[in-house]
C-alpha cells in the first residue's frame, strides 16, 4: 500500500463501528417508516381477513382465471429469494474476495422474500385452516406438495445460511453492547447473547463454523435449484398452453437468478445510502455485481427466445392462440415492453461500464425486479385466459382479469412486510458481515505486506543478479 | 327466461282460445288445454300389473308435449259400472302410472277394460281413454344346464277360470338387462310363438355379465293389441365373467398412493439435504458446547 | 348401517323432507344381505324399486318396506371414495342430435343448486375450423382415466374411483385449485363465495356426503360428479334424464351397454363403432369416459355461429371462433 505505515487495527475499528451504528439508532425517519410500513400491513391485513370471511369472491379471481395476482407474487418472491444463493454461495464457492460486504444483505433478501414467498399460495388458499391436511393426507404426486416440501427445506436452509456467518458478528454485538448501546438494551443483549451462541473466537469454534459454511455453501444451491425447478412445475405439469413446455424449469431458474440480483443490487445501493457504507459498497462492486446481472439477462434472453420462438414457429392450436394473444393481442403491449424494456435494454446499458454505474445500474434493476413481476403475471394469467375449450356465454367478470383492491392490499402489506422484516433486522444486526469484511482487509493487508516483502527482496535480488525477470510477481496481484 | 316466458305465453293464448266459455264462471279454468291419453298395460314377471297413461298437449306451434302435471283417474269396468282404481299425476315425461293390485273383472269376450280419464282439472280439459285387454301369461324358460343357449318363452291366455290355451302367431323379443335399462339380446331378437305358443331363442356368447357371468335374460310381448305388454325375466350365468381387477386402486400418479419411483426419488433427494441439515445442526450445537464450557471456564 | 343412525332420525324435520325424497336412496343403507332377502319375498305389500347394492355392484329390486331409511351420511366417505365395485360408467353424447337446447343444464342445475354462471355441463357451440361446419358440444366433467386434476392434488381432496367416477370431498379439499389449473377441459369451477340463500334453505342441513358435493363448501372445488347418487338409486344422471333429444347416453362400460333418456339401451361398442365415435382431444391422453359421437346426418338446425359471445378469441385467424385443439 502507502508509503504510510498501514494501520491495520485502525481500519478494522472504524469497519466495526460502521457496522454497528446503524443498530444502535431508531431516529425519527425510521420510526416514520416503521409506522407507514405497519399502516400498509394493517390495511392488507384486515383485506384479508375480509377474504377469509367472504371467501376468496372478494378478489377478481374467477373460475376461468382460478390463479391471479398471489401466485404470480408466489412466483416472484420466490424468484428473488434466488439472489442470497447466487450471490453469497456461487461467490464463495468461486472465493470470490469481492462478495464479503454483499451476502449478508443478499442471505437476507432470500430470507425475506422466501418469507413472505411462501405464504403466497397460503393466502390464496379457499381453506387456509386446512392446511393441516397437507400433514394428514399429504401426496407426494403433487406438485404443490413438492413446492411446500422443497421450499420449507429451502427455508430452513437459508435460515441457518443467514444465521450462520452472523455467529460472529452477535458474539461482537454482545461484547459491545454494553459500551455504548441503550435502546433495548436488555432484549438485545439477550438476542445476541442467544443468537451468539457463546461464541469465543477460538481456533476450533472458527473450524466448525468454516466447516459448516462450506457445507451449507454447497448443499444451498440444488436446494435452491430446486425450488425454482418445483414453483415451475405447478403449471409445466399441466397441459395448458403456454405452461405445457419443458424449458419451464431452467426458465424459472434464471428468470428467478436473473431478477433476485438486480433485486440484491437495490438492497446494497440501500444500505450503501442509508447506513453509509460508502466506503465498503465500491463502485467496483457495483460494477462486478452488474456484469453478473448482464450474463444473467443474456441467459435470461436466450430462454425467453426458447420459450416463445420454439411454439411460434409451430403454430399449434391451442398454443397459437396464445401466441397470437401475447405477440399482437391483448396483452402485446405489456408483452413487448417486457422483451424490450425489462430485457433488451438492461443488455444494451449494461453493456457498457458506464451504464454498470450505481446511479443507471439501480435504474436498470428497478426496472428488472418490476418486469420481473408483471412477467410472471404474464406467464400465468394469459394462459388460464387460453384453455382449450372457448369462453362461451360468461359475463366479461367472469372470463376477463385484472387484479382488485383485495389482492393489491394484500400484496402492498406483504411487500412492507418484506420491508419491515428488512428495517428491523438493520436495526438490530449489522448489515454486512463484520468478520468476513475484516478477513478481507487481513488478506489485503497481509498480501500487501508480502508485496512489499517481495519487492524489498526483489530490489536486493536485483541488486545480486541483474535482469532476471520475476515470475512470482503476476499470481500476487492477481489475487489482491 | 325466453323460454320460460314463450311457453307461459303459449299456454296462456291456448287457454284463451279454447276456454273462453270457462273463463266466465270460473278465472282459474281459464288456462285449460287440450289434452289426448294414450293407454297401455303392462304385466310383468312377478304378476305386478301397472296402467301407464301418457299424456300430451299441443304447444303453441301445435306440436304435441307431456303434459305435466295432469291428474289421471284410473277406473275398471264392471259391468256398465266404472269403478275407480286409482289417481295418478303426470311426471315431467307427461306420464301417469298406477298399480293395479285388484283382480279385473271380465267382460263378455274375456277381457278387462280401463278407462283413464282427466276430470275436472285446472290444467287440461276433460278427457278419456279405453283399453281392452286378455289375461296373458309370458313364461321364460332357461335351462341351465343346456349348453345350447336356448331361452324358451312360451305365452298362454288364461280364461275366467284360470285355463291356459297356448298362444300362436305373436311376436317375442328377448332382451339382457342392464343397469339402467333392457338392451336387445341380439341385432335379432325377434321370435314368433308357434302352435305350442312357444318362441326359442338361441342367446348369443358375447353378452358382457358380472363377476360370475350372471345375467339377467328378459323377454317381452310389446304392445300386442289383445294382451298388452307382457315381461318375464330369468337369470342364468350365459354372460361372460368380468374379470375382477385384483388392485382397484394402484401405485399411479393419480392414485392414492404414489409410485415408489416418486417416493424412493423425493426421499433420496430431500432426506439428502435434510441429512446434511442435521449434521449442520449437529456441528453447531458443538459450537454452542464449546463457548459454553468456555464460559464456564471463565466464570470460575 | 349403524344403529345410532335410526335414533338421530328425529332430529331435523329439514332432513326428514329430504329423506323421503330419496327414500329410494335411503335404501341404499340396507346391506346386501337384507336385500337378497327382500328381493325373495314377494308378497311384501308397498313399491318395488330398483336399488344397486354397494357392496357387489349388482341390482337388485327391493320392496321399500324392506328398506330402512337411516339418517346421517348416507354414504360414508370411506365408501363413496372406493366407488362402486366392477362399474366402469361411461357416458356418449351424440353431437348430431344434440340441437344445443341446454335442457340437460337446466336440469343439473336445478338438481344440484349450481349458480347460473358456473354450469356442470356446458353446451359449447364449437367450429373446428373456417371450413368445417359448427356443432353443439355439450361438456360434462370427462372423468378421465388419467386425470390430472386427482395427479395435482396435494391433499387427495379430488379421487378416482373404482366406477371411473373422479369426485371431490369439499370437507378435505384445502382451496389450491391446483386441480382447475390442471383440467384441460375448464371443468372445474370454486365457490368463491357462500351458497346462496335458497340453497341454504334447500340443502343446508343435509349430511354432507362427496357424493352429492352438497351442502356446498365455501372456498373449495366443485365440478360435475356423474351423479352417483342417483346412480345409486338406480337413476341416470339428471342431464341424462333431462334431455328431450335422447342425445346423452350413460351406462356401464363392463355391461357394454348404454341407455338414453327415452330407456333405449343400445351395445355402446356398437354406438361407438356405427356413429364415428370419439373422445375429445385424445391426443392429450387423459383418457376421458366421456365419448362424443359425430354430428353426421344431423337432427338439428347447423347452430348460428354469429350470435356467439366467444370472449376470448385469438386475434386470427377472423372468422374461426373455435379455438379447440
Amino acid at each position: 500500500m502507502s508509503t504510510e505505515k498501514y494501520n491495520i487495527k485502525q481500519e478494522i475499528e472504524t469497519l466495526r463501528e460502521d457496522c454497528l451504528r446503524p443498530t444502535r439508532t431508531f431516529n425519527r425517519t425510521t420510526q416514520m417508516w416503521v409506522g407507514f410500513l405497519l399502516m400498509v400491513m394493517g390495511w392488507g391485513l384486515y383485506c384479508y381477513i375480509h377474504q377469509l370471511g367472504h371467501g376468496l369472491g372478494v378478489t377478481a379471481m374467477r373460475d376461468y382465471v382460478s390463479w391471479g395476482l398471489y401466485i404470480s407474487t408466489f412466483v416472484f418472491f420466490i424468484g428473488i429469494s434466488h439472489s442470497g444463493t447466487l450471490v453469497s454461495a456461487i461467490l464463495r464457492i468461486t472465493k470470490q474476495e469481492w462478495r464479503r460486504p454483499i451476502t449478508r444483505s443478499a442471505e437476507l433478501l432470500t430470507f425475506v422474500s422466501l418469507l413472505f414467498g411462501g405464504i403466497q399460495p397460503i393466502i390464496d388458499l379457499g381453506h387456509p385452516e386446512r392446511i393441516g391436511n397437507l400433514v394428514l393426507f399429504g401426496r407426494v404426486q403433487s406438485p404443490l406438495m413438492w413446492d411446500v416440501i422443497s421450499i420449507l427445506t429451502y427455508f430452513t436452509g437459508s435460515t441457518v445460511f443467514l444465521f450462520l456467518p452472523m455467529i460472529p458478528d452477535m458474539a461482537l454485538c454482545r461484547d459491545r453492547l454494553t459500551v455504548v448501546d441503550t435502546r433495548f438494551k436488555r432484549f438485545k443483549k439477550w438476542l445476541y447473547t442467544k443468537m451468539a451462541l457463546g461464541w469465543q473466537g477460538t481456533k476450533s469454534q472458527w473450524h466448525r463454523l468454516e466447516k459448516t459454511m462450506t457445507i451449507m455453501t454447497i448443499v444451498i444451491i440444488p436446494v435452491a435449484v430446486s425450488v425454482h425447478t418445483v414453483v415451475s412445475y405447478i403449471f409445466a405439469m399441466t397441459l395448458r398452453p403456454g405452461w405445457n413446455s419443458t424449458v419451464f424449469g431452467i426458465y424459472f431458474v434464471v428468470g428467478a437468478l436473473y431478477s433476485g440480483s438486480a433485486g440484491v443490487i437495490l438492497g446494497m445501493a440501500a444500505f450503501r445510502k442509508f447506513y453509509h457504507l460508502e466506503k465498503y459498497l465500491t463502485p467496483r462492486h457495483f460494477d462486478l455485481i452488474g456484469r453478473i446481472v448482464l450474463a444473467l439477462t443474456l441467459f435470461y434472453a436466450y430462454l425467453n427466445m426458447n420459450e416463445y420462438w420454439i411454439p411460434a414457429y409451430k403454430m399449434a392450436t391451442a398454443e397459437g392462440h396464445l401466441l397470437r394473444d401475447l405477440f399482437y393481442g391483448d396483452y402485446s403491449k405489456v408483452f413487448w415492453t417486457l422483451q424490450f424494456g425489462t430485457v433488451l435494454l438492461p443488455i444494451i446499458v449494461m453493456s457498457f461500464p458506464k451504464g454498470r454505474k450505481i446511479t443507471p445500474l439501480v435504474i436498470i434493476c428497478i426496472i428488472i425486479v418490476i418486469g420481473a413481476w408483471i412477467k410472471r403475471y404474464l406467464i400465468v394469467v394469459p394462459t388460464m385466459l387460453h384453455p382449450f375449450l372457448p369462453i362461451q356465454d360468461v359475463t366479461t367478470q367472469w372470463s376477463d382479469y385484472f387484479p382488485n383492491y383485495v389482492e393489491f392490499s394484500v400484496e402492498a402489506a406483504c411487500v412492507a412486510g418484506i420491508f419491515l422484516v428488512i428495517t428491523i433486522f438493520s436495526k438490530l444486526f449489522p448489515m454486512m458481515a463484520v468478520w468476513e469484511v475484516e478477513e478481507g482487509i487481513q488478506i489485503n493487508h497481509d498480501n500487501a505486506t508480502a508485496i512489499e516483502l517481495r519487492k524489498e527482496r526483489e530490489a536486493e535480488d536485483a541488486k545480486t543478479i541483474e535482469g532476471l525477470p520475476i515470475s512470482g510477481d503476476q499470481s500476487i496481484k492477481q489475487q489482491v | 327466461m325466453k323460454i320460460i316466458k314463450k311457453t307461459a305465453l303459449a299456454i296462456i293464448i291456448t287457454g284463451l282460445l279454447c276456454n273462453i266459455t270457462f273463463a266466465q264462471d270460473e278465472p282459474k279454468t281459464s288456462r285449460k288445454s287440450e289434452a289426448t291419453i294414450a293407454l297401455s298395460y303392462y304385466k310383468k314377471a312377478d304378476m305386478s300389473r301397472k296402467s301407464i297413461a301418457t299424456v300430451k298437449t299441443k304447444n303453441k306451434e301445435g306440436k304435441f308435449v307431456p303434459a305435466i302435471n295432469a291428474t289421471v283417474n284410473f277406473y275398471v269396468l264392471n259391468g256398465n259400472e266404472q269403478q275407480l282404481l286409482k289417481s295418478a299425476s303426470t311426471d315431467n315425461k307427461g306420464k301417469a302410472e298406477i298399480e293395479i293390485q285388484k283382480v279385473l273383472p271380465l267382460g263378455e269376450d274375456l277381457s278387462f277394460t280401463i278407462v283413464a280419464k282427466i276430470e275436472k282439472e285446472n290444467l287440461y280439459d276433460d278427457v278419456e281413454e279405453q283399453m281392452h285387454y286378455k289375461n296373458a301369461n309370458l313364461s321364460l324358460n332357461l335351462n341351465p344346464h343346456d349348453t345350447s343357449r336356448i331361452a324358451t318363452a312360451r305365452v298362454t291366455e288364461i280364461d275366467k277360470d284360470g285355463k291356459e290355451t297356448p298362444v300362436k302367431d305373436v311376436e317375442l323379443k328377448f332382451y339382457v338387462k342392464r343397469l339402467f335399462g333392457i338392451m336387445p339380446a341380439a341385432e335379432e331378437n325377434t321370435i314368433t310363438t308357434n302352435e305350442n305358443g312357444e318362441a326359442s331363442f338361441e342367446f348369443p356368447k358375447n353378452v358382457p355379465g358380472d363377476t360370475a357371468g350372471t345375467i339377467s335374460v328378459a323377454v317381452r310381448l310389446e304392445d300386442n293389441e289383445q294382451f298388452g305388454n307382457l315381461e318375464n325375466s330369468a337369470t342364468t350365468s350365459w354372460g361372460t365373467t368380468l374379470a375382477i381387477i385384483k388392485d382397484p386402486f394402484p401405485r399411479a400418479l393419480w392414485g392414492a398412493h404414489a409410485p415408489w419411483g416418486i417416493i424412493i426419488t423425493l426421499s433420496l433427494l430431500f432426506g439428502g439435504v435434510w441429512t446434511t441439515y442435521f449434521y449442520i445442526f449437529l456441528l453447531i450445537r458443538n459450537i454452542k458446547k464449546e463457548g459454553d464450557t468456555l464460559k464456564q471456564k471463565t466464570t470460575t | 348401517m349403524k344403529e345410532d343412525n335410526i335414533e338421530d332420525e328425529s332430529k331435523e324435520a329439514g332432513r326428514r323432507n329430504f329423506l323421503k325424497f330419496g327414500a329410494l336412496a335411503a335404501g341404499l343403507a340396507v346391506v346386501g344381505g337384507g336385500l337378497q332377502k327382500a328381493f325373495s319375498e314377494e308378497k311384501e305389500t308397498g313399491e318395488k324399486v330398483k336399488v344397486l347394492n354397494t357392496s357387489d355392484g349388482k341390482v337388485y329390486e327391493a320392496n321399500t318396506t324392506n328398506l330402512r331409511e337411516c339418517n346421517g351420511p348416507r354414504i360414508s366417505n370411506e365408501e363413496a371414495r372406493k366407488g362402486i365395485p366392477n362399474k366402469k360408467f361411461v357416458m356418449v353424447i351424440d353431437e348430431a342430435k344434440c340441437d344445443g337446447c341446454k335442457k340437460c343444464t337446466d336440469a343439473c342445475q336445478e338438481a344440484h343448486f349450481i349458480p347460473p354462471e358456473r354450469e356442470w355441463i356446458k353446451v359449447f357451440k364449437m367450429k373446428d375450423s373456417e371450413t368445417t361446419a359448427p356443432y353443439f358440444m355439450p361438456k360434462p366433467c370427462f372423468h378421465c382415466d388419467s386425470p390430472l386434476c386427482v395427479k395435482v392434488c396435494p391433499v387427495g381432496a379430488t379421487f378416482k374411483r373404482q366406477d371411473g367416477i373422479v369426485l371431490i370431498d369439499n370437507e378435505r379439499c384445502i382451496g389450491c385449485r391446483s386441480c382447475m389449473a390442471a383440467c384441460p377441459y375448464s371443468t372445474r369451477f370454486f365457490n368463491w363465495s357462500a351458497p346462496g340463500p335458497e340453497e341454504v334453505a334447500a340443502v343446508g342441513n343435509m349430511p354432507y356426503s362427496p357424493e352429492r358435493g352438497l351442502p356446498r363448501r365455501m372456498g373449495t372445488v366443485e365440478k360435475c360428479d356423474f351423479c352417483p347418487d342417483m346412480i345409486r338409486q338406480g337413476k341416470m344422471p339428471h342431464c341424462v334424464s333431462g334431455c328431450p333429444m335422447d342425445a346423452i347416453y350413460f351406462g356401464d362400460q363392463n355391461e357394454d351397454a348404454v341407455t338414453n333418456a327415452s330407456g333405449v339401451t343400445v351395445k355402446l361398442s356398437q354406438l361407438l363403432e356405427d356413429n364415428g365415435g370419439y373422445r375429445f382431444l385424445e391426443e392429450l391422453g387423459t383418457e376421458p369416459r366421456v365419448y362424443y359421437l359425430s354430428a353426421k346426418n344431423r337432427k338439428y338446425p347447423i347452430p348460428d355461429m354469429k350470435d356467439i359471445n366467444n370472449v376470448r378469441k385469438g386475434t386470427k385467424p377472423k372468422n374461426m371462433d373455435m379455438e379447440n385443439m
